[in-house]
């Protein structure tokens, strides 16, 4: 009785006004731009965040030489843990209450794509580095994929092995994420459409510490390469294990673990020569060459928290940087007085556009909302020396 | 305290009606998020607080009404309100299952242990059951509608999620009140002498469980329409450790508490999201200190504070 | 089906076996003490293992020093624990303590992921990585090392326990603690004592798997639940019992891992205590913890 009382009331006060969809110069003033930079600060997933700190020092550079056409880019964080519920709430705050332009970085697919129906829904743009391809084809407006997906970088994993000649049989090591499945999904497409043979398939958790039973079904298998869909730790120990059974495998890693610190986790990397390949985003080695320059600005401009605790910045804030490098060329094509629109036409008119970080040029259209394509791959050559690899056995000549 | 100190209460959702005319849709999903963990907090407290037990598979049901409702409506294109009580039942089949072991006279950290497995082993069904839940890519759930009416935005969800978290306060009121409630009381103080009593403790222990885990699979209902994705990650160990927050800031065995810790839990984090990184810390430093200085929840602040919130076992 | 490959197997299997028979051992000592199960105790080997990390690398000392000091330091943690934030509420409902405990651990998991959470720490290695061949059996270092120091902690331990007096202190406690109390044994020392011999346990052992595994703060979560299926499978309560689930465990991985599907390998954890109780909820040598009316 009482129930009903309340429940009549709430029936009779609900169906009201809905959500507006938000304007096309959210996020814009006179003077500023506000980006939302969103990725797993915390939890388990937080050995991304380089990708979130990548951009984000690019921005404060271009800040400090002017801005663009006037406008400095003011970013707020929000975390997400790499958890869809919690990056539901975080893009809500961020559009809704910070009132963003765009959301920028967010590593995590499973929250990029949960989040892309509110995205399309109210118009916020998004440029970031998550790897599933379903984000941003078939295209959506305003949702680019300015770096390399997990269709780019499977193939590239992919191809790379099967560049070696005589190599058909193909192993899989994987999580079972969706960030695993971006890899290893495409690379098997690949490899069936090429001929290729999956002859296993191996299953890796996150925190795994031991991997006999895959290492030898790998074995046993006769399987001539590895696709290693794996994040850093459970990479190692794969091939820990790989290396105390002398399995004769190359075996190609994913871009969730950092080449550079795989190596020094095997002091003896015999094993690793001419074996372990990952694919190779960038068109010079990191730090060296035309990217010494991001080297510093991200040194310069980033704070001691946001770089890494030991050593030079890694592989990860140079793949984050190009969703910034992007996004300020778009603004500057797009004019004093930019809008949602303006900005997004800007961005489907860069073709062959240079971030100067990526092996492969941007080039974006109305109907293609992922700027690049080709990748090298980079290894240990016979001599132990890192080395950016075109194809198999075709090196580029100043990393030898 | 009299009745109609009791009948102020119903106050309270009438009073939350015009508020979404105030929020922008971050506070109300913020909103909705805490609204829907009531029942949550409530379920889990009903077999930890009331009846004593260690079941830890909590989650498990969360998980399994969520998937439940989504799995309909993706797959079989049901509405929304049509997924809503076999969301429930569906808890309540997961919470009977796990209270097999507590009826084989399972207790305390084995029982714990128990049902945490079986919450965990949960997960990696709907990590591995790729067919029907999308696997670990998860899987969007269709938008949810009410008897026709389209529940398309938060505010709108609100009052969907308001009617039905009044109807399972007032239920589990009910319950707690009824001679279910005394007997739980009385099986949690002492259950051999329970038993000496004449209680069917089996019997009512099943519908202890069976009835938490129906209430926090209506709650998985709601999650998912309201995140509008489900993927396992959101039924881990954090989120288990999240609902304990909620039962235990709130307090242990009261109702009160299940639905202040629910506000408490869902809100505070919202504060941290300027300081990425401390939650874990945070959240784990809040349970020590409310052990040791709180044992029994806000709710028993409030219970001191005023005779109306003290929690009763009769019907008045 | 490849039947060559079990010895392989099974020599794999008993050396992460002994891993985990620390592991269930450490956890067993705090349970046979103060019947509390330390949902904590994975996060604490967790800080064992990133503690020899800071020693070792951090402040430069010799890997024994290293390994000797966190040892110590988790040795102080586990006392800290139990005489501060266990003992004041021991007289309240378990899921207090449980919840306690667990509330413990993810706080270290906490503070170990803000200040490494961003990247991830390479195993050290103290000894040079060779292999052994035994016909077709692979055997490396670390196998010997773990299976040798694990082997002989255990020998140590049994000394201690049937020969010393204070083992038989121990013992007796262990099995009566109103009659320790009557003779004069100060129980509640002994309480926080034992979580401290506990935790120093599991802090070797997670030294040992600094030695083979990447650390990330999340090793305490998946380390607590291969301790909780061994102590399970061996007989909860069982110290023996603890050493020869850990075992069991181990190579049950691995047969089921290679034969059946890795798939697995992630649940095994969780089916084991299931299965135990299912079929045999004693385990392997425990008692039965069941409430019967």
């Amino acid at each position: 009785m009482r129930i009903t009382q309340a429940i009549i009331a709430v029936v009779a006060m609900a169906g009201l006004a809905t959500a507006a969809r938000a304007d096309s110069t959210q996020g814009i003033t006179a003077s500023t731009i506000m980006i939302g930079n969103m990725g797993p600060f915390s939890g388990p997933q937080s050995t991304f965040t380089p990708l979130n700190y990548g951009p984000e020092a690019y921005f404060r550079y271009i800040n400090e030489q002017g801005g663009v056409n006037g406008h400095k880019f003011v970013t707020v964080f929000a975390d997400d843990s790499c958890n869809e519920a919690k990056g539901i709430a975080a893009a809500k705050k961020l559009i809704y209450e910070d009132k963003v332009f765009m959301i920028m970085a967010n590593p995590c697919s499973g929250v990029a794509m949960a989040i892309k129906p509110m995205l399309v829904q109210e118009g916020v743009p998004w440029i970031g580095a998550s790897a599933n391809p379903k984000i941003s084809r078939p295209a959506s407006p305003g949702i680019f994929h300015s770096t390399y997906t997990g269709i780019e970088s499977g193939r590239a994993m992919a191809s790379f092995a099967m560049g070696k000649p005589g190599t058909t049989k193909i192993a899989l090591a994987m999580h079972s994420d969706d960030w695993a499945h971006g890899y290893c999904d495409n690379a098997t497409d690949y490899i069936k459409g090429h001929n290729g043979e999956i002859v296993a398939t191996t299953a890796l958790e996150h925190g795994a510490t031991d991997g006999t039973a895959q290492a030898l079904q790998i074995k046993a298998s006769g399987a001539q390469a590895v696709m290693a869909c794996l994040y850093q730790p459970e990479l190692i120990v794969l091939l820990r294990e790989l290396q105390k059974y002398q399995v004769d495998v190359i075996v190609l890693g994913a871009l969730g673990a950092d080449f550079d610190q795989v190596i020094q986790a095997f002091p003896n990397h015999d094993y690793l020569k001419q074996r372990f390949f990952q694919p190779y985003q960038f068109k010079a080695k990191i730090g060296t060459g035309p990217l010494k320059k991001f080297h510093d600005i991200f040194v310069k401009y980033l704070t001691k928290d946001e770089l890494p605790k030991v050593g030079e910045p890694t592989n990860f804030y140079y793949f984050g940087v190009p969703a910034a490098i992007v996004t300020v060329e778009a603004f500057r094509r797009a004019g004093p007085n930019p809008t949602r629109e303006s900005w997004e036409k800007a961005m489907e008119s860069l073709k062959d556009f240079d971030t100067g970080v990526l092996a492969d040029s941007e080039t974006f259209g109305p109907d293609k909302h992922v700027g690049v394509e080709k990748m090298y791959a980079v290894g240990l050559s016979a001599q132990g020396q890192e080395t950016v690899y075109k194809a198999w056995g075709d090196a580029l000549p100043d990393t030898e | 305290m009299s009745r109609v100190t009791r009948r102020l209460f119903w106050l309270i959702p009438l009073v939350l009606v015009p508020v979404p005319l105030l929020l922008n849709p971050y506070q109300q999903y913020v909103v909705n998020t805490a609204l829907l963990y009531v029942p949550v907090g409530i379920g889990f407290n009903l077999v930890v607080g009331n009846l004593g037990l260690l079941a830890f598979s909590n989650v498990a049901y969360f998980g399994l009404g969520a998937y439940t409702s989504g799995v309909l409506m993706a797959h079989l294109g049901l509405p929304w309100w049509l997924t809503v009580i076999p969301a429930g039942m569906v808890g309540g089949v997961a919470g009977s299952i796990a209270s097999i072991p507590a009826l084989r006279g399972v207790r305390l950290f084995y029982l714990a242990i128990m049902t945490l497995a079986f919450g965990e082993l949960m997960r990696w069904t709907y990590i591995r059951w790729e067919v029907l839940t999308g696997g670990s890519m998860g899987m969007a759930v269709p938008t949810a509608s009410l008897f026709g009416w389209s529940l398309d935005t938060d505010r709108r969800r609100f009052y969907a999620f308001l009617a039905i978290v009044v109807l399972i306060v007032a239920t589990t009121d009910r319950l707690l009140r009824s001679r279910f409630g005394r007997a739980f009381l009385a099986i949690k103080d002492n259950e051999i002498a329970a038993a000496a009593m004449g209680i069917p403790t089996d019997r009512y222990i099943v519908l202890a469980f069976a009835w938490g885990g129906a209430v926090v699979g209506l709650g998985g209902a709601m999650f998912a329409i309201s995140v509008g994705h489900l993927s396992p990650i959101s039924f881990d160990l954090t989120e288990l450790i999240r609902q304990f927050a909620i039962i235990m800031v709130g307090g242990l065995g009261s109702l009160t508490g299940g639905i202040i810790g629910a506000v408490i839990i869902t809100a505070a984090p919202q504060v941290f999201t300027s300081f990425p990184g401390f939650d874990e810390l945070v959240f784990g430093l809040l349970i020590v200190l409310v052990i040791l200085f709180l044992p029994r929840g806000l709710a028993s602040l409030l219970a001191r504070a005023h005779p109306a919130f003290v929690d009763r076992y009769y019907r008045d | 089906m490849m039947l060559s490959l079990l010895p392989q197997l099974l020599v794999s299997g008993i050396s992460s076996g002994m891993l985990y028979a620390l592991i269930a051992l450490s956890m067993t000592v705090v349970y046979r003490a103060t019947t509390v199960v330390n949902f904590g105790h994975g996060d604490m080997v967790a800080a064992g293992a990133y503690a020899v990390f800071v020693f070792g690398l951090g402040f430069g000392f010799p890997f024994l020093v290293a390994m000797a000091l966190a040892i110590a330091v988790l040795f102080l943690a586990g006392f800290a624990t139990q005489r501060f934030l266990m003992q004041p509420i021991v007289a309240g409902p378990h899921l207090s303590l449980a919840m306690m405990a667990l509330a413990v651990g993810y706080t270290i998991r906490g503070a170990l992921r803000l200040e490494w959470g961003t990247e991830t720490l390479n195993p050290s290695r103290p000894y040079p990585q060779d292999i052994y061949m035994f016909g077709n059996v692979v055997i490396t270092t670390d196998d010997v090392v773990i299976c040798g120091f694990v082997l002989l902690l255990l020998a140590a331990l049994f000394l201690l326990l049937q020969m010393t007096p204070l083992g038989k202190v121990i013992q007796a406690t262990f099995q009566s603690q109103r009659g320790a109390a009557l003779v004069g044994i100060n129980v509640p020392m002994f309480h926080a004592l034992m979580w401290g011999g506990g935790a120093a346990l599991g802090a070797i052992g997670g030294v040992m798997l600094s030695m083979i595994t990447p650390l990330t703060p999340d090793l305490g979560q998946w380390t607590l639940v291969q301790g909780f299926a061994a102590m399970t499978l061996g007989g909860f309560g069982s110290l023996g019992g603890a050493v020869a689930g850990g075992i069991l465990l181990g190579i049950t991985e691995k047969l089921l891992g290679f034969y059946a599907n890795t798939v697995f390998i992630e649940i095994t954890g969780y089916l084991v205590p299931i299965l135990v109780l299912l079929l045999r909820p004693q385990g392997l040598f425990g008692r039965r913890a069941i409430v019967r009316v």
